[in-house]
């Protein structure tokens, strides 16, 4: 029986406190902190000739989802009525609306030093000290709308724009695509400036602090973060059920992204996992 | 990945991963990661094929920017088996790593999902991000070991599903109940 991913913003009190003690709990076993590694060590850019299975490569999407499973089963393993709420950024738009508040995720950083200080996740709680980070600071982070030049959240045109487009993605399978589904949602976009910014880059920006490097996991509004950009690439299956994840077959010895990205049936690493099998989660969970 | 363009790619990976992570050195390489010390920051060894566009308008570039002091110089190529760009940059004296995109912008270690046209630009976007008194975490070595050779990935995924890191044992249960686990094949620990 799947079980369901809901609305952060549609959360119970109970099932709110019981997410947080969960994520709390695996933070407390060390568990987390193996995480905030994991995606540190895979996150390598499309200018190296390293295999990229993380970001800037059609596997962002099967990648990710794979990480949200690891990371749901810890906090299941805790308390196993928890699953992995989603925030829908497209509505829940502002610096104090859900899930900044008191009983989820805490709010914004303050002005001095962007240090999150109310909330389950504020330093002085004693529980969510930082241990893998950029930076010597062991405190959470956070910047929300980016006060000294201020964005905006993407919006549901921004989303539909990469809903709308029917191939998963295109050569050379990068971050310098146009056109594809994969890299309109992970949003790499060209040129400088506000504008080349789109959906999920966007949206690590727009929260800034932790979020916006290498350690973002740091800043559990990550795993929200990735639930509803997951939830999206299940709404684009459904919306171009003939079409599916690509490339089909890797790339061939003479094709310079030879080696580098990952193909429908390769492995995923560090997973045995291919991304033909994670393309249909029916049977482990459903977004409401 | 051993013929056609291939082999300039192949080469490539060996070289940062024989001056990083080769042998049992490995296991000490990452083990230094993550904690706060000086060390020599490499940006990465960059594809080959790919044109060159300007990097910082020279070779080196020496500032006190917001109060830090931003240091960077362009490596020379010897040693290295592709003409592409290798920077060592510096904040206040800790190395501050740079990855590249392939339009041959460069994104840092501290701002992740932007990039910028040169070094320095990406060195000063850090600062920027960097809060009053925070100091530079060295999270280098383990990110130049990001390529394997086809051969080695089905090792990765061994060791995605097997390995115990050093005692680190997640127990994990993922998709399908299939008893995979969490951990990243450089052993990334602090």
């Amino acid at each position: 029986m799947a079980y369901v991913r809901k609305n952060v913003g549609g959360l119970t009190a109970n099932e709110r406190k019981r997410f947080v003690d969960a994520l709390l709990e695996v933070k407390r076993r060390g568990e987390y902190d193996e995480f905030v590694r994991t995606h540190i060590a895979y996150f390598a850019a499309d200018g190296e000739t390293h295999l990229r299975a993380a970001h800037m490569a059609p596997s962002f999407l099967p990648w990710h989802r794979r990480f949200l499973l690891d990371l749901e089963s810890a906090l299941r393993r805790v308390d196993p009525s928890v699953t992995l709420p989603y925030w829908d950024w497209t509505r829940d738009r502002t610096t104090t609306s859900t899930p900044w508040t008191k009983d989820l995720l805490g709010g914004n950083g303050r002005r001095s030093d962007q240090q999150v200080v109310n909330g389950p996740f504020a330093y002085a709680t004693g529980g969510w000290t930082i241990k893998v980070g950029v930076t010597d600071g062991r405190y959470l982070t956070r910047d929300l709308g980016r006060a000294a030049s201020p964005l905006q959240l993407p919006t549901k045109d921004d989303v539909n724009w990469a809903l709308n487009d029917p191939v998963y993605d295109v050569r050379p399978w990068d971050s310098t695509v146009t056109q594809g589904f994969r890299n309109k949602l992970e949003g790499w976009g060209t040129g400088s400036g506000s504008a080349s910014w789109h959906n999920h880059n966007r949206v690590h920006r727009w929260v800034g602090g932790a979020m916006l490097g290498a350690a973002s996991v740091n800043d559990p509004v990550f795993w929200l973060h990735h639930a509803y950009l997951d939830m999206q690439w299940e709404r684009w299956q459904r919306a171009h059920s003939s079409h599916r994840y690509l490339p089909a077959d890797p790339p061939g010895a003479d094709d310079p992204q030879h080696g580098r990205v990952v193909a429908r049936h390769d492995k995923l690493p560090p997973w045995n996992d291919t991304p033909d099998q994670l393309e249909d989660m029916s049977g482990i969970y459903r977004y409401e | 990945m051993v013929d056609g363009d291939g082999a300039t790619a192949a080469g490539a990976t060996e070289q940062v991963r024989a001056s990083t992570t080769a042998g049992p050195g490995r296991r000490r390489v990452t083990r230094g990661l993550l904690s706060c010390v000086a060390a020599l920051a490499l940006a990465p060894v960059v594809a080959a094929s790919r044109p060159v566009p300007p990097a910082a308008g020279g070779d080196s570039f020496d500032e006190t920017y917001r109060g830090r002091h931003i240091q960077g110089v362009r490596l020379p190529a010897a040693g290295r088996s592709t003409s592409d760009d290798a920077w060592r940059i510096t904040v206040d004296g800790r190395p501050l790593h740079l990855m590249r995109r392939a339009d041959g912008t460069w994104l840092s270690m501290v701002d992740h999902y932007t990039s910028y046209r040169t070094p320095l630009e990406a060195a000063r976007a850090a600062v920027d991000e960097l809060g009053p008194g925070q100091r530079l975490c060295d999270l280098a070595p383990g990110l130049l070991d990001h390529t394997l050779p086809d051969g080695a990935k089905d090792m990765m995924g061994r060791m995605g599903t097997t390995v115990d890191m050093d005692g680190m044992d997640m127990g994990g249960v993922g998709a399908g109940g299939t008893g995979m686990r969490v951990g990243g094949r450089h052993g990334v620990r602090s």
